[in-house]
């Protein structure tokens, strides 16, 4: 379960180019949820995923996951119970090091780290497994350096080694807007099928409506750092491309009112 | 051919010397590969923590401290110093290079107030080499015998560690660090506690040389950093840095094949004072080859100033 408590960030503030990118932001996700997170560029979605996973620091506000206060955790120890999957697919893997190693690094992702070899035999094999589940071929380059990969081969092992140790909550950060549009599909049919299978508590972001409108339970509209508009149960099952893009007109034009 | 004779006669000589010679300098040069390569963090203090472990063993020698005793306190001065420059590097945000020359700044005034004096004579103390057996002591070959012994040692073990769970963790803060913090990996532990290693190494490196030549001098790190550096990249020349494994033997690899180069130009007259910037040559011819080569390839000049 995630909570978020009126997070408050302003960039730069007290100078002429002050950002508000969070401002008293709410949003709560149970167990097991699915949202999707929509809203034009600088609406604060990526700040809100990164105030979530730690790497933004907020002014004020709390970060609840599992009903446990995490504000004050830096990156790493929050790392314990959530995994992200980067836009970039530079950011999300250690180019220099190989597939396995890769695997190796998100497996202990949530255990304390020994002095015991890292790469055993049946750590290998699980690798394998998992990888195999992709139909990348994967499974045969546990040796290869990713740098060597292409970028959605990246990706898709971003994926895996995110939803690997069922972490308690998943944040996708537009996480298939690098790829081109078959294995965009590929790595989305992954990642819906990890979520649904693992029961995932899942925060993805995304510009494509449609994913918007087939994937998840809930819709999340962000608008200059608030959410503008929530839609789930029966309204997010029915909803269509142009009534959701509707939605976003109608935002435009309170915007276009106000200024 | 005369030439040629005296020559190739005065480098055979000295062969047993120098190689005594090279795996001392061999921990320097692992001591710079560490952060570098492992961590991505290029680093300095080798050329301060090399003189601090030596001069910390000339203390403790000439105060009749055992050699064990000299070198394991040189160790441990040669991690806090490695500790300092990561962590002036991560509290401050300063570049890794510049934390690098601040340290072995400030470590040359250590290291002056810790020997009181600009150099010291140990000689006819007691050594690590007077306990190997079969050889006379202060000859090259007990050298050879006990300071291969150890790189033997040290060689296997950091291939053991950097193979398991944590080892792996640290290396993966040297490829991404960003990624590293996001699977749980405390960047500033591993970063510390890996260049505090290094520094660990490059006082290791100073302590036996000490116990090796019988005296202790603040300037002994002179230019020790791009005879390492050079050492490295000849160790990776030959032995490849694809692998774990190759990444740990280039060092000890480069050190024995770099000073038996060096000792073979001064056999052929090259004048000592110019070997500094001989080496220096070379390294920067090392580190421009790639783009060299790439500009003279199909690839766009522009790509070489984009590193
Ligand atoms: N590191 C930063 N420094 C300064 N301002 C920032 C920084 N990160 C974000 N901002 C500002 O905060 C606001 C929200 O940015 P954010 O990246 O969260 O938007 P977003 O919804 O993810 O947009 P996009 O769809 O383009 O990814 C923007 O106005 C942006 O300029
Ligand atoms: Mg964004």
């Amino acid at each position: 379960m995630l909570e978020i408590r009126s997070a408050q960030k302003t960039f730069y503030r007290g100078q002429a180019d002050e950002k508000v990118a969070l401002d008293g932001l709410n949003l709560k996700l149970g167990t097991g949820e699915f949202g999707v997170v929509i809203g034009s560029n600088g609406a604060g979605k990526s700040s809100m995923l990164n105030a979530v996973s730690g790497s933004l620091s907020l002014d004020s506000g709390q970060i609840l996951v599992n009903g446990d206060d995490v504000s004050g955790l830096p990156v790493h120890k929050r790392a314990m119970r959530l995994a992200r999957v980067f836009q970039d697919p530079m950011k999300g893997t250690a180019a220099s090091m190989t597939v396995a190693e890769n695997m190796l690094l998100a497996d202990l992702r949530s255990k304390k780290r020994s002095l015991r070899p890292g790469l055993t035999n049946t750590r290998i094999a699980t690798y394998r497994e998992r990888l195999s589940l992709l139909g990348l071929g994967l499974e045969n380059r546990l040796d290869t350096r990713v740098e060597l990969l292409s970028g959605g081969q990246r990706q898709s092992l971003s994926l895996i080694m995110a939803v690997g140790g069922s972490p308690d909550l998943l944040l996708l950060d537009e996480h298939t807007a690098a790829l081109d549009p078959r294995t965009a599909d590929i790595v989305m049919a992954a990642t819906v099928r990890a979520v649904e299978q693992l029961k995932l508590t899942t925060l993805m972001v995304t510009h494509n409506m449609q994913h918007a409108v087939d994937f998840g339970h809930r819709v999340i509209m962000l608008d200059a750092g608030r959410v503008r508009l929530e839609i789930a149960g029966d309204e997010k099952a029915n909803i269509t491309v142009p009534d959701l893009i509707g939605h976003f007109a109608v935002k435009t034009d309170r915007m276009l009112l106000a200024s | 051919m005369d030439f040629v004779q005296t020559t190739f006669a005065s480098f055979i000589s000295l062969i047993p010397v120098t190689l005594a010679q090279s795996l001392i300098l061999g921990f320097v040069v692992l001591g710079i590969m560490i952060p570098f390569r492992m961590l991505s963090f290029p680093d300095l203090t080798s050329e301060g923590a090399f003189p601090l472990g030596g001069c910390v063993c000339g203390v403790l020698l000439a105060a009749g401290a055992s050699p064990l005793t000299a070198i394991a306190v040189a160790l441990i001065a040669g991690f806090a110093a490695g500790c300092c420059t990561a962590f002036i590097h991560l509290r401050f945000r300063i570049h890794t290079l510049l934390a690098g020359i601040l340290m072995m700044t400030m470590l040359y005034s250590v290291n002056l107030r810790i020997m009181g004096k600009s150099n010291l004579s140990v000689f006819g103390a007691p050594t690590v080499f007077d306990w190997v057996p079969f050889t006379q002591p202060g000859f090259p070959a007990s050298k050879i015998v006990a300071v291969g012994l150890l790189s033997l040692a040290v060689f296997v073990l950091l291939n053991i560690y950097f193979k398991t769970e944590r080892g792996t963790a640290v290396r993966a803060v040297g490829a991404n660090p960003d990624m590293a913090e996001a699977q749980g990996i405390n960047v500033w532990a591993a970063t510390i506690g890996g260049v505090g290693l290094a520094g660990a190494f490059s006082a290791l490196s100073g302590a036996v040389m000490v116990q090796s030549q019988g005296f202790a001098d603040v300037n002994m790190g002179l230019g020790i950093l791009i005879n390492g550096l050079a050492a490295l990249m000849i160790g990776e020349a030959i032995v490849g840095k694809q692998s774990v494994l190759r990444q740990i033997a280039a060092p000890f690899v480069g050190a024995i094949v770099y000073y038996q180069l060096v000792s073979l130009c001064l056999a052929a007259g090259m004048p000592p004072p110019d070997l500094k910037l001989a080496t220096g040559l070379f390294v920067l011819a090392m580190l421009a080859l790639p783009s060299l080569r790439r500009s003279r390839g199909p690839a766009p000049a522009r790509e070489a100033f984009r590193e």
